[in-house]
């Protein structure tokens, strides 16, 4: 008779991975390391997998919990890393909430993963010199054909849009009176692409493109892509049914009142108006060209 | 291929269910988050094959087993219920499922139970009825024949009733005409129809463990009050 056993790992929160398919013969990376439980569960599933994480503190605690688990496939990388490194390696990218990443390194104006997110001192004004030019680290350590999973809260596309927009006027002002405003005109179309890219899921698209992706895929995901319950591929949103996801509340009547509220406005948003743009998370998987 | 997450981790089984859309083929995938979730899953298969063995239509299921496994579950066709149906506009699919339960399951060499026999799991059309979601599969003795059937009952009374157990006398008609109809296909020595909601609900709690999850959580009829079960026994009995 099978009993009931509590001395497990369950990995659930990494149900957006488990859309990839992961080869058991793969070479794995996590940039950023942000949900163990992803980093495990790929590595369960890979030959080996790679993480690039951001402070030493993060190191100590992955490392922990990757002893726990008796996982040896693995290798950290300090966030130092350098790129050549890492070219044509992976079979899988994994970036999970890039996002918040992308935030993180806005505020504490560095970068950490991605080259020229911030700080690019480049005339050009091209879409990856615009300070998201963080998609050509991943597809460069990508072999061709290789897949990029990015996780990402939808609502911070319009705070990165404004602290992005934020940087930029800064520099602006701070240049304006040495360059007499000969670079308005760059600013202005910076602001524009920023926007482009951030606001819209065509300018996101173009931008994957435009760094060597192709077959790329937008899933909404519900309540939040750190632990998704349900997602909708938006290109099957005709066959796929969206039914409210369960809204976890403490006890008392108040949560119970807020959750019942956000059941109705998720039906009514998502059921009757199909306004999936406005989903809380989104994930994203993309191959690179062969 | 395109998936879409339809569950994740329900009751805490550790699985995800995703509908795949590859190509033209749309198919079912169960995937395991945990060792635990394996156990789950590969019990999942046991009830397929037990149930499908002698099917007259060819089901196939496939079990991948990775370091957490998979189970593909072919897409059947026909009419689908909700998790939140009720009696009253189902009669005629409950008397199909109990005719198609009493021949089924009396025919086959070994007994079993589903589990979470409920109308949500069934898939109805005009010539075949379709069984999913195997999880709480097990194998048992032919006395406890009528349990999965009474549960299901349960569950539509609870729907019906809105949590409140009371119910019009044209369900508590329909509820005495199930039983009956029930009851013809059962044995002598049968434990559960003497007392069917009684004897459901001791069954479950006795062979908690082969369910594969915490019943009390996930079954209502684990934590009703006797005077409740008396109530439903005494509708269909008397």
């Amino acid at each position: 008779m099978l009993v009931p056993q509590h001395n497990y790992t369950n990995l659930s929160s990494a149900a957006g991975l488990g859309m990839i398919g992961f080869n058991e013969d793969a070479i794995a990376v996590d940039y950023g390391c942000v949900c163990f439980d992803s980093f495990i569960y790929a590595s369960r599933l890979c030959k080996k997998i790679v993480g690039i994480v951001p402070s030493s503190e993060k190191l100590k605690t992955l490392q922990k919990r990757l002893v726990e688990e008796d996982i040896k496939n693995y290798e950290l990388v300090n966030a130092n890393y350098k790129e050549r490194h890492f070219e044509d390696v992976f079979d899988y990218v994994i970036i999970n909430c890039f996002l918040e990443q992308l935030l993180t390194e806005i505020k504490h104006n560095k970068s950490i993963y991605f080259n020229s997110i911030i700080g690019a001192k480049k005339k050009d004004n091209s879409l990856e010199k615009t300070g998201i030019g963080f998609l050509q680290s991943a597809c460069k350590g990508l072999r061709p054909g290789g897949k990029i999973y990015l996780s990402y809260a939808n609502m911070l596309r319009i705070n990165i849009l404004f602290q992005l927009s934020m940087h930029k006027i800064m520099s602006f002002s701070l240049s304006y009176n040495l360059r007499k405003g000969l670079g308005f005109a760059s600013f202005v179309k910076n602001i524009y692409l920023l926007s482009s890219c951030l606001l819209s899921q065509k300018g996101l698209e173009t931008l994957l493109k435009s760094n060597g992706f192709v077959d790329i895929e937008k899933y909404a995901v519900f309540p939040d892509h750190k632990c998704p319950l349900k997602i909708i591929p938006l290109s099957k949103l005709d066959e796929c049914s969206y039914e409210p996801v369960q809204h976890l509340y403490r006890e008392g009547s108040l949560s119970r009142i807020s959750a019942g509220v956000k059941r109705r406005v998720g039906r009514l948003i998502f059921m009757k108006f199909k306004l999936f743009d406005l989903s809380p998370s989104f994930i994203i998987t993309a191959r690179k060209a062969s | 291929m395109l998936y879409e997450l339809i569950t994740n981790n329900t009751h805490n089984n550790n699985i995800a269910l995703y509908k795949c859309y590859n190509a033209n083929k749309v198919f079912y995938r169960k995937a395991a988050f945990s060792h635990w979730g394996n156990k789950v899953i590969e019990n999942e298969k046991k009830g397929y094959d037990w149930f499908y063995k002698d099917s007259e239509t060819l089901i196939e299921t496939r079990l991948k087993k990775k370091y957490f496994y998979e189970l593909d579950i072919p897409q059947f066709k026909g009419k689908k219920f909700s998790s939140e149906s009720v009696i009253s506009g189902n009669e005629e699919p409950i008397g199909r499922i109990i005719d198609f339960y009493k021949g089924q399951w009396s025919a086959k060499d070994v007994f079993a139970i589903h589990g979470d026999l409920a109308l949500c799991n069934f898939i109805i059309d005009k010539k075949n009825i379709k069984l999913v979601d195997w999880e709480h599969f097990h194998y048992s003795d032919k006395e406890f024949f009528g349990y999965d059937i009474i549960n299901m009952l349960f569950i539509l009374i609870e729907h019906e009733s809105k949590r409140t157990f009371r119910l019009n006398k044209r369900n508590m008609d329909f509820l005495k005409k199930c039983y009956i109809q029930l009851i013809e296909g059962a044995g002598n020595n049968n434990k559960i129809l003497e007392k069917p909601f009684q004897n459901s609900k001791d069954y479950l709690l006795r062979f908690k463990d082969r369910f594969l999850t915490n019943v009390s959580k996930k079954f209502v009829l684990a934590g009703s009050p006797l005077s409740v079960l008396e109530h439903l026994d005494s509708i269909v009995t008397d």
